[in-house]
């Protein structure tokens, strides 16, 4: 699965630290899911969409293979 | 999401706390008969059936090194199992991974401890297999945070 996360909250102007204490995580959380390491559980994905105020589908998409 | 498994935070500095006394007793008691006087037991002579070593029938018996593995595996426990400071479900995650991998490289440890370790040796294996496993795990998941810190 891959994210638009980096560039959503480049547009919301937000680090990864404050966008991390908005959805209650580390921003290393924030980071590895930026980076792909990690897939969010679905709660912690409508949390972020929610920060965003969009579609958890908008930010987080299935790639091949998934 | 909240793990109601895990220890509050402040139990991981108790654990320390218990950890590095109890690991000196054990390794004095194991290697160097250290024992301390005031924990011998000598028994009364009443005996039950049952194994002749379980606690009810054993005639003397000094439990310097079984006080210390209590409070040793207790403080190990501690350590291992308290709460991260932000514990978020990729904490989780970390940490179950390395409670997977410590179970698995100790007990790769195991089959070849029971290859290649006979008598006292593999008595000796055997004890250490006691706080082996969450050794490892601690290890390895303070590592692993370690890196997460970085990144």
């Amino acid at each position: 699965m891959k994210n638009d996360l980096k560039v959503q909250r480049a547009i919301q102007g937000l680090t990864q630290a404050q966008l991390a204490e908005k959805v209650h995580v580390s921003r290393q959380t924030i980071n590895a899911i930026e980076s792909n390491k990690y897939v969010p559980s679905t709660v912690l994905a409508l949390k972020i969409a929610g920060v965003f105020k969009r579609r958890v589908e908008e930010i987080f998409l299935l790639e091949e293979g998934d | 999401m909240e793990i109601k498994l895990l220890l509050p935070r402040k139990y991981r500095l108790i654990g320390w706390i218990l950890v590095v006394p109890s690991t000196v007793v054990m390794v004095m008691s194991m290697y160097f008969d250290f024992s301390l006087p005031f924990l011998n037991y000598v028994g009364k002579g009443t005996h039950i059936s049952l194994d002749p070593t379980f606690i009810w029938n054993i005639q003397s018996h000094n439990f310097t090194g079984d006080i210390a593995g209590v409070l040793l595996l207790t403080g190990l426990l501690m350590v291992a199992f308290s709460k991260e400071k932000i514990e978020d479900e990729r904490t989780q995650r970390l940490r179950l991974e390395s409670l997977l991998w410590a179970v698995y490289l100790n007990s790769i440890l195991i089959i070849l401890a029971i290859i290649l370790c006979y008598g006292t040796l593999f008595l000796n294996v055997m004890i250490y297999n006691i706080c082996s496993t969450l050794v490892f795990f601690i290890a390895r998941f303070r590592w692993v945070m370690y890196k997460e810190a970085l990144s």
